[in-house]
C-alpha cells in the first residue's frame, strides 16, 4: 500500500478504484436488488456495515491468524456479520427482511467485503480499515442508487413506493427484470471510464 | 509454538469458529421471541384482511376473539354481518417456491370474501407483485363459477366485476398467474368440502 491517508482512500473507494466501476465486484447482487429503491438503500447499508466491521476485526486478528487459514477465518467473519444483520433485521423490522428474502444471506458472497478484507485490512492498521471497509461500501453504495433509482422510476413508475409518473405512465416491464440492470450498469461504467480517461489524458 | 505449526492452526481455527458461533447463538437466542410474535402477527393479520376486519389494537388479540379454534382440517369458522365465514392458511407452489397466504369463502353464497398473501419467493416487480393491495382486491367478492376461477389476462390493471368468474392476472408473470390461479382453486375445493363437513 503506498499511501493510506483517509483521503486517499476516500477518493479511491469512490472514484478512481471504486469495487463495482473499476474493480467489476459484486455484480451478482447489484443485478438482484435494483429493482426497488428502498430494497437497495437497505441492502447497501447492510454491506457497509458488513465491511466496515469485517475490516476492523480482520485488522485486529491480523497477527494472529495463521496464513494457511486467512480467507477461512476471514469468510467466518464475514458469515458471523451478516447473520448478525439477518437476525436483527428478523426480530425488529420483519416487514424489510421479507421483502430483501435471501438476498440478506447472499451478502457473504459478494466478493467487496472479501476483497477489502484481504487487499487492506490485512496489510492496515483497524482505524483506517473501518474508513477503507465504509467508503468502500459507499462507493458501491453510490453506484446501487443510481441503478435503482432509474430501475424503479421506468419499471414502476415510483421512487420508494410513492408514484411519481401518472396512471397513464406504462411501466417498462424489462426494468424490473435483470438484463436491464446489465444494459444500466454496462452504460454507467462507460460513462465512468470515458470521464476518469479524459481527466488521465489532461 | 510458531503461527504456522499445525497445532496452532487447528487450535485457532477452533477457537475462531467456537466464539463467534457463540455469540450468533447468543443473539439468535436472544431475539427469538421476537421473531416468533412477528410471524404469529403476520398470520393473524392475514387472517383478519383476508376476512376484511379492520386491523385495530394487538393483532393476536383480535384474531383469537374473532376466530374459533381450527377443525382437524386447519379450517376456522367466523361471522361476518351474519353469514358464516371459512377461512384456512394454505401453502401452495408458486413459480419459484412455496405461496403461502390465507383464503377466506362464503360457503352459503358460493364467494370468495378474501385473500392475503403470507410469503412468497417469486420474483420481486413481476410475480411478486400478487402481494399488491390491487391483485389481492380483485378477488373480494368474487363469485364463485362452476368450474373454478381464472385468473388471466384482462383489460389491464384490476377485474372489480365480481361476477364473471375472472381476475386479472399480473402482467410479465404469466406462470406466477397461472400458479396463483391453481392455488386459489384447489383451496376453494378445500374449504368448501370442509365447510360441507361440519
Amino acid at each position: 500500500m503506498s499511501d493510506v491517508s483517509p483521503r486517499t482512500v476516500l477518493w479511491k473507494n469512490l472514484w478512481t478504484d471504486n469495487p463495482i466501476f473499476v474493480q467489476i465486484l459484486g455484480i451478482c447482487s447489484t443485478l438482484a436488488v435494483t429493482n426497488n429503491l428502498a430494497n437497495t438503500l437497505i441492502m447497501t447499508v447492510a454491506v457497509i456495515f458488513v465491511t466496515g466491521l469485517t475490516n476492523v476485526t480482520v485488522s485486529v486478528m491480523k497477527s494472529l491468524i495463521p496464513r494457511k487459514v486467512r480467507m477461512i477465518v476471514q469468510t467466518l467473519i464475514i458469515a458471523f456479520y451478516v447473520i448478525l444483520v439477518d437476525i436483527v433485521l428478523r426480530a425488529y423490522l420483519p416487514e424489510i427482511s421479507k421483502a430483501l428474502g435471501p438476498y440478506v444471506g447472499l451478502i457473504i458472497t459478494n466478493c467487496i467485503i472479501m476483497g477489502r478484507a484481504e487487499a487492506f485490512a490485512q496489510a492496515n492498521p483497524p482505524a483506517i480499515a473501518l474508513w477503507d471497509g465504509l467508503t468502500s461500501g459507499a462507493g458501491y453504495m453510490g453506484v446501487l442508487v443510481i441503478v435503482a433509482v432509474i430501475r424503479e422510476l421506468l419499471g414502476s413508475g415510483s421512487l420508494l413506493g410513492f408514484r411519481i409518473f401518472g396512471q397513464n405512465f406504462i411501466p417498462w416491464t424489462i426494468m424490473v427484470m435483470p438484463p436491464s440492470a446489465f444494459f444500466l450498469l454496462g452504460g454507467l461504467i462507460w460513462v465512468a471510464k470515458t470521464i476518469m480517461l479524459r481527466k488521465e489524458a489532461e | 509454538m510458531t503461527k504456522d505449526s499445525f497445532l496452532y492452526v487447528v487450535v485457532f481455527t477452533f477457537l475462531v469458529a467456537f466464539v463467534f458461533v457463540f455469540l450468533i447463538a447468543l443473539v439468535d437466542e436472544a431475539t427469538s421471541e421476537r421473531v416468533l410474535l412477528n410471524r404469529e402477527r403476520a398470520t393473524a393479520e392475514a387472517f383478519l384482511n383476508a376476512v376484511g376486519i379492520p386491523l385495530e389494537g394487538d393483532v393476536r388479540e383480535l384474531y383469537k376473539s374473532s376466530f374459533g379454534q381450527p377443525n382437524s382440517d386447519g379450517i376456522v369458522t367466523t361471522t361476518v354481518d351474519g353469514r358464516r365465514v371459512v377461512a384456512r392458511q394454505f401453502t401452495g407452489n408458486g413459480l419459484w417456491g412455496a405461496v403461502s397466504g390465507v383464503l377466506a369463502l362464503d360457503p352459503e353464497e358460493n364467494m370468495i370474501v378474501g385473500l392475503d398473501i403470507i410469503s412468497h419467493s417469486e420474483t420481486p416487480g413481476l410475480g411478486g407483485r400478487i402481494e399488491e393491495d390491487w391483485f389481492k382486491e380483485q378477488f373480494r367478492g368474487e363469485l364463485i363459477p362452476p368450474d373454478g376461477l381464472r385468473v388471466m389476462k384482462g383489460e389491464g390493471g384490476m377485474d372489480m366485476d365480481q361476477g364473471n368468474g375472472m381476475v386479472d392476472g399480473v402482467t410479465g408473470a404469466s406462470l406466477t398467474s397461472a400458479a396463483m390461479e391453481t392455488i386459489v382453486n384447489d383451496e376453494i375445493d378445500m374449504l368448501m368440502k370442509g365447510a360441507d363437513d361440519e
